[in-house]
């Protein structure tokens, strides 16, 4: 165990943890876009960029991304500088220029005071601002259905070759975790279609409710090693008939007592 | 000590004191939470069965998260949802034979029983003590 001082506090961490995960646990409001406690950082949005020093370092700091910074002791971390805040505030800038568009960019602009973009909006721009939460999601559940495609301006997550991905599973995983729901889904009459990809739902077999596809079910069936009949009942479903299984167990207790 | 969450169905009333219990011990920002735990008809007259995880020991939900979200607590037994992890990719609640893995829509989040931690809410709340949480004497295997 090391200690550090956040913002003036002593903290004990563990050696090399990453700063991120040590001012979370302080809990410390330090805006993150492309951070993921599931898959390993990349420091792609730079918004957790943090000041650093040491007493040795005679006065210089460092600006880093505290989510890739390990912890060494004796650092001395202030989240909140100006400087950083500065800092914030222009990379915000730019972000509410190229993505015009996004509720939650606009909503964490305006936190730091950034009402309206002070560079020349995209006009055509997408919400998409390449974090690779989605990419490095898929990669991590086994999947690698879609990756970064191109370089500079034409940089942008698609599936390879833009066909339907033949990995994919429709886990909807990209989707849900996506930091500013730019990717889209259909989902209705028992299908699902991401990616130019079209996928039919596993129904309830009682009540016909929908939870996972057919395609995710016959993964984790054939490669966890779980009955595929565990996947053909809705929740709602399996609640009443575990119900109904322990209710007669309960009712003939009840008979033998009385 | 080793203790154990006893369900005795004959023993509920279905009054839903646990699934108010429950609510209220798992609410975000003090905004409800789904409950983990729910009296459903038994399919007898004045029988209930509170349903709730059962945390098994080969558990379905723990072999189909993909991203280690899920993991048994050693002290409680309990499988506990780790939700900063979790990508909501809805597998355990599909894979769970019981259904005790279930959607939370208001908050967007898969939620299931943790029994709180090794002190389960809804065990105070029960009055009937139809739900219990108490030490249990663990029997040695006898040799043959």
């Amino acid at each position: 165990m090391i200690h550090i001082t956040i913002n003036g506090k002593v903290v004990e961490c563990k050696d090399g943890e990453m700063l991120l995960s040590v001012i979370r646990r302080e809990r410390i409001d330090v805006p993150t876009l492309c951070h993921h406690e599931a898959v390993e950082p990349s420091g792609a949005c730079r918004l957790c960029t943090v000041e650093v020093t040491k007493p040795e370092w005679d006065g210089w700091c460092d600006y880093v991304t505290s989510c890739l910074y390990p912890a060494k002791d004796g650092l001395i971390v202030n989240t909140h500088a100006p400087k950083v805040n500065e800092l914030r505030k222009s990379i915000l800038d730019m972000y509410l220029a190229r993505h015009p568009k996004s509720l939650k960019i606009k909503q964490l602009a305006a936190d730091y005071g950034v009402l309206a973009t002070s560079l020349e909006t995209v006009v055509d721009g997408n919400n998409c601002i390449l974090c690779t939460i989605c990419t490095r999601i898929c990669d991590h559940m086994g999947f690698s259905a879609i990756s970064t495609v191109g370089r500079g301006h034409g940089k942008e997550v698609a599936p390879p070759l833009d066909m339907a991905p033949a990995d994919c599973v429709g886990c909807l995983a990209c989707a849900k975790n996506c930091p500013t729901d730019y990717i889209e889904y259909e989902t209705g009459n028992g299908r699902l279609k991401i990616w130019n990809k079209e996928f039919e739902m596993v129904a309830c077999t009682v009540c016909g409710k929908t939870t996972v596809t057919k395609e995710f079910a016959e993964h984790l069936s054939q490669q966890r090693d779980i009955p595929f009949e565990y996947f053909e009942k809705c929740d709602e479903c399996h609640r009443k008939e575990l119900s109904a299984t322990m209710g007669k167990i309960a009712n003939w207790e009840r008979e033998v007592r009385s | 000590m080793n203790f154990r969450f006893i369900v005795k169905p004959e023993l509920c009333i279905g009054c839903r004191s646990c699934e108010l219990a429950c609510s209220f011990t798992h609410a975000i920002e003090n905004v409800r939470s789904l409950t983990r735990i729910s009296p459903i008809d038994g399919g007898f007259k004045d029988l209930w069965v509170p349903v709730t995880c059962l945390q098994c020991d080969d558990a379905a939900c723990i072999k189909s998260c993909l991203v280690d979200a899920l993991k048994r607590n050693p002290v409680t037994g309990a499988v506990e949802l780790n939700q900063e992890v979790c990508v909501n990719c809805m597998a355990c609640v599909a894979a769970c034979p019981f259904g005790c893995a279930i959607l939370d829509t208001q908050h967007d989040m898969v939620v299931k029983c943790d029994l709180c931690g090794g002190d389960p809410a809804c065990a105070h709340f029960c009055p009937t003590k139809a739900l219990e949480w108490k030490p249990i004497e663990v029997k040695k295997k006898q040799a043959v």
